[in-house]
């Protein structure tokens, strides 16, 4: 306790400047901070905003162990972090990053934990308690001697928070800890953030980009170009709709239904309180503008061409016996948007690896365009079915963004002349005209992966499939990457989509098939499926706040936009 | 894939100190250098791969068995050929240049073998602790074991890669041997980007859980020489002074070979 009955702040950033050494801009400019002991703090903005690089200042990795120039001061429980080393502040603030593949490197669990203790000569005793301690927190009892490789995505970033924890931190800092998972591992990393904030000895920060889940937090700072330009608490900042707007984070849905209604001050912000206030205020839903939407939806699906690809009673088996798929049937006709959804190990993925070719089925066939894939080979279905990976840095090797896009179509021997076209057609469609001659390197995560998106278009295939092409990326880049794609099923291409993300596939696909344990247990429009939240969350899986809303009020809805148009009177 | 070599088994060679285990790694190299007979050599094969028995290994080698056929039939044919001995066999090839590249073959199947055992019964930390307690610093003792890491994770890196250009058409079967090699820079420059990337994060990670933050350390993983340790060591370095002995005694060699 302070002295005027508040509490003391744990945390006090003072005009705090960092410009990384070679960069021309600061990461950081004249930040101002104050967190207390025990608050859960969320910290919001789009990508570039010096999220991260606030992080790495708060536990002294700035200034010590990057280079570059620092201003203002960042105390610890009154210390200067310019004053000592790392080692003081890495203690007293643990932070996990976003990449739980890379910060893990031990043997077994147990030993991964105890690293942090062993570099403070904990003595062993002490030690085998954190550790009991540390791995009780976050679940993971009983998996002591497990390699962290055959974790699951979820359990590696718990194991990550573990390994952070075990050192007895006052201070957790996550830096986008649920961001590469899927939504059951993000569930459980949500469940280890709310059990730490009903510890008032533990203060958490958090970097988080999806809004729906920093209803929890107790303040709420958004970072724009450097600068903060909101601290509040939680409620208050999700209520300023515009705000959020402006600094390219998306706004909790409910609450921008209200907004755009025009119904002021008080937004409510969950869909619960959305329902409740829709009634106070005396508003109703037309079910013949729902019919309207209902037989859009139905004229799309008439408006689809041949069936191109067509999957027969596939089954898949991996060398080492564990089926991954069982008698999956799916066809998908030409000019269709299908979303894939399931969780990580559902099979979805080992799903759309067989219709380029990567991946050969076990049973039953898997026919594109008429013609059995394993009769076509890899190469050849290249030129049909592209496929844009998740990770773009696994594909990007040129030193320019035009060889780059060029690989498909020269690897295919098409004239010079040919290929420039193929090229800036192909960087025309993803928005990167003229920018042939950079170095991909240098480019943006967003950028980047409209170059992979590019490179695959320069082949022009048919069908285009995207694992996960919003992962990483901010709301701004999201949206952009899938206007993108919506565009191109506009002209006639055919796309599939692997994602977790479901306002994605809410606003920009039509169909959507859930994998769950090797089958495909729901089909149908998106409507349709989105409208089946039970079924949805034993695949679990939630839909949208907005779809959730509308559910309630019984007119499956998949935007703000769709809603607004069946809303009337108040 | 699994990318890691531990096998997390509970036998007497996996309790053994690693110190044990790095003397006996160096013993293994040392021991099938001693003889030159393929004979004597083969011995020393059968008696490793019984130590990896008793410590329940050898199922890794069905990982490598494919390197080690093909060492040992490069090897031998290269000696055959270009060795030259006394007794003509068939062709240009004699007797004593076949049994010199068999030899060959062998010593160097038995340090892979041994190796595999090592690493197959010896957890990374365990690498670090030892090369600790025999007096080289954390630092480096962490960097040798993070090397040992490093290799498999690039492996399932290359994996991911290889699967992602495969589906822009890169064919890496086909061509003559310089074409094939500049058809592998679409994988090896995104596998040296992802490492670098990661490696980044890597040493932030360190750095943040507090690694170097004092001169000392205490570890989790609790080591100690036993008396089993002091027995299999008597015991090796017994074995390894009769094999010198018996070698200076006139014992294994190879009669008339030359190169």
């Amino acid at each position: 306790m302070g002295v005027n009955g508040e509490r003391e702040p744990i945390v006090q950033v003072s005009g705090l400047g960092y410009r990384y050494r070679g960069q021309k801009e600061a990461a950081l400019r004249g930040v101002d901070l104050e967190v207390g002991e025990g608050e859960f703090v969320v910290v919001m903005g789009p990508s570039g905003a010096g999220k991260s690089t606030l992080c790495v200042s708060l536990n002294g990795l700035i200034p010590h162990f990057f280079r570059g120039r620092m201003e203002g001061e960042v105390k610890i429980r009154g210390h200067s972090t310019r004053d000592s080393k790392v080692g003081e502040f890495t203690r007293e603030v643990g932070l996990v990053f976003q990449d739980f593949e890379a910060q893990l490197f031990s043997t077994n669990v147990e030993l991964e934990v105890a690293f942090g203790p062993e570099n403070f000569q904990v003595e062993h005793e002490e030690m085998v308690r954190c550790v009991r301690n540390a791995l009780e927190w976050v679940r993971l009892e009983g998996f002591e001697g497990r390699q962290p490789a055959t974790l699951s995505g979820g359990q590696k970033q718990r194991l990550a928070i573990a390994s952070v924890l075990a050192m007895e931190p006052r201070i957790l800092c996550l830096d986008e800890p649920t961001t590469d998972l899927d939504p059951t591992g993000k569930l459980g990393v949500f469940e280890v953030a709310e059990k730490l904030r009903d510890r008032d000895d533990v203060t958490l920060v958090v970097v988080e980009h999806e809004t729906e889940e920093t209803l929890d937090a107790d303040r709420i700072v958004v970072l724009k170009d450097g600068v903060v330009v909101r601290d509040g608490s939680a409620r208050e900042v999700l209520r300023d709709v515009e705000l959020l707007e402006g600094a390219g984070v998306m706004p909790l849905q409910v609450a921008r239904f209200f907004y755009e209604l025009g119904l002021g001050e008080q937004l409510p912000l969950t869909p619960e309180e959305g329902i409740e206030e829709f009634r106070r205020r005396g508003l109703e839903v037309s079910l013949e503008r729902h019919e309207e939407l209902v037989e859009a939806d139905r004229e799309r699906e008439e408006s689809y061409g041949e069936p191109i690809i067509q999957v027969e009673g596939l089954t898949y088996r991996y060398p080492n016996g564990v089926v991954a798929l069982q008698g999956v049937d799916l066809t998908v006709r030409q000019g269709e948007f299908l979303a894939v959804l399931g969780q990580n190990g559902s099979g979805k993925t080992t799903l759309v690896k067989h219709f380029n070719g990567l991946l050969k089925p076990t049973e039953g066939v898997v026919k594109i365009g008429g013609v059995e894939t394993v009769k076509q080979g890899i190469r050849r279905l290249g030129q049909r079915v592209g496929y844009v990976f998740q990770n773009p840095d696994h594909q990007i090797f040129s030193d320019t963004v035009f060889d780059e896009v060029a690989f498909g179509p020269k690897i295919r021997e098409m004239e010079e002349n040919e290929i420039e076209n193929r090229v800036s057609e192909a960087l025309a469609a993803v928005g990167l005209e003229g920018r042939g001659g950079e170095d991909p390197f240098t480019l943006t995560k967003g950028e980047r992966q409209r170059v992979a998106v590019a490179s695959v278009l320069a082949v022009r295939p048919e069908v285009l499939i995207l694992d996960e092409p919003t992962t990483g990326l901010d709301y701004a880049e999201q949206k952009r990457m899938m206007e993108l794609v919506e565009r191109l099923n506009e002209e006639g291409s055919t796309i599939i989509v692997v994602t977790h993300t479901m306002w994605v596939v809410a606003e920009y696909a039509h169909r959507s098939v859930v994998v769950r344990d090797g089958q495909v247990t729901l089909r149908g429009t998106v409507r349709e499926v989105f409208a089946e939240e039970e079924e949805l969350r034993d695949a679990s899986l939630r839909p949208p706040h907005i779809v959730s809303f509308s559910n309630s009020l019984e007119v499956p809805v998949l935007s703000v936009e769709e809603m607004l148009r069946v809303t009337e009177g108040g | 894939m699994d990318p890691s070599l531990y096998l997390d088994r509970n036998t007497w060679v996996h309790r053994l100190d690693p110190r044990t285990k790095m003397f006996l790694l160096i013993g293994m190299f040392v021991l099938p250098f001693v003889f030159l007979d393929p004979l004597y050599v083969l011995a020393v094969l059968v008696l490793v791969l019984f130590f990896g028995y008793l410590a329940k290994a050898l199922t890794n080698l069905r990982r490598i068995w494919f390197i080690l056929v093909t060492i040992a039939i490069l090897t031998v044919i290269l000696w055959s050929i270009f060795g030259s001995g006394q007794t003509p066999l068939f062709l240009f090839v004699e007797l004593e240049a076949l049994l010199y590249g068999i030899s060959i073959a062998l010593r160097i199947d038995i340090t892979v073998i041994a190796g595999m055992i090592f690493l197959s019964t010896t957890r990374n930390e365990e690498v670090a602790i030892g090369l600790v307690r025999l007096g080289i610093p954390y630092r480096f003792a962490f960097a040798v074991s993070t090397a040992l890491r490093l290799v498999p994770t690039i492996v399932a890196t290359g994996f991911a890669i290889s699967e992602a250009q495969r589906s822009r058409g890169l064919d890496l079967e086909s061509g003559n041997i310089i074409q094939r090699i500049r058809k592998h820079v679409p994988l090896l420059v995104p596998v040296f980007v992802s490492t670098i990337r990661s490696t980044n994060v890597f040493s932030m990670a360190l750095e943040s859980k507090g690694f170097g933050a004092g001169s000392k350390r205490t570890f989790f993983l609790k080591t100690a020489m036993g008396w089993r340790d002091v027995l299999v060591l008597v015991a090796f370095a017994a074995l390894l002074a009769g094999a010198i002995t018996l070698s200076l005694a006139g014992y294994g060699e190879l009669e008339g070979f030359s190169r």
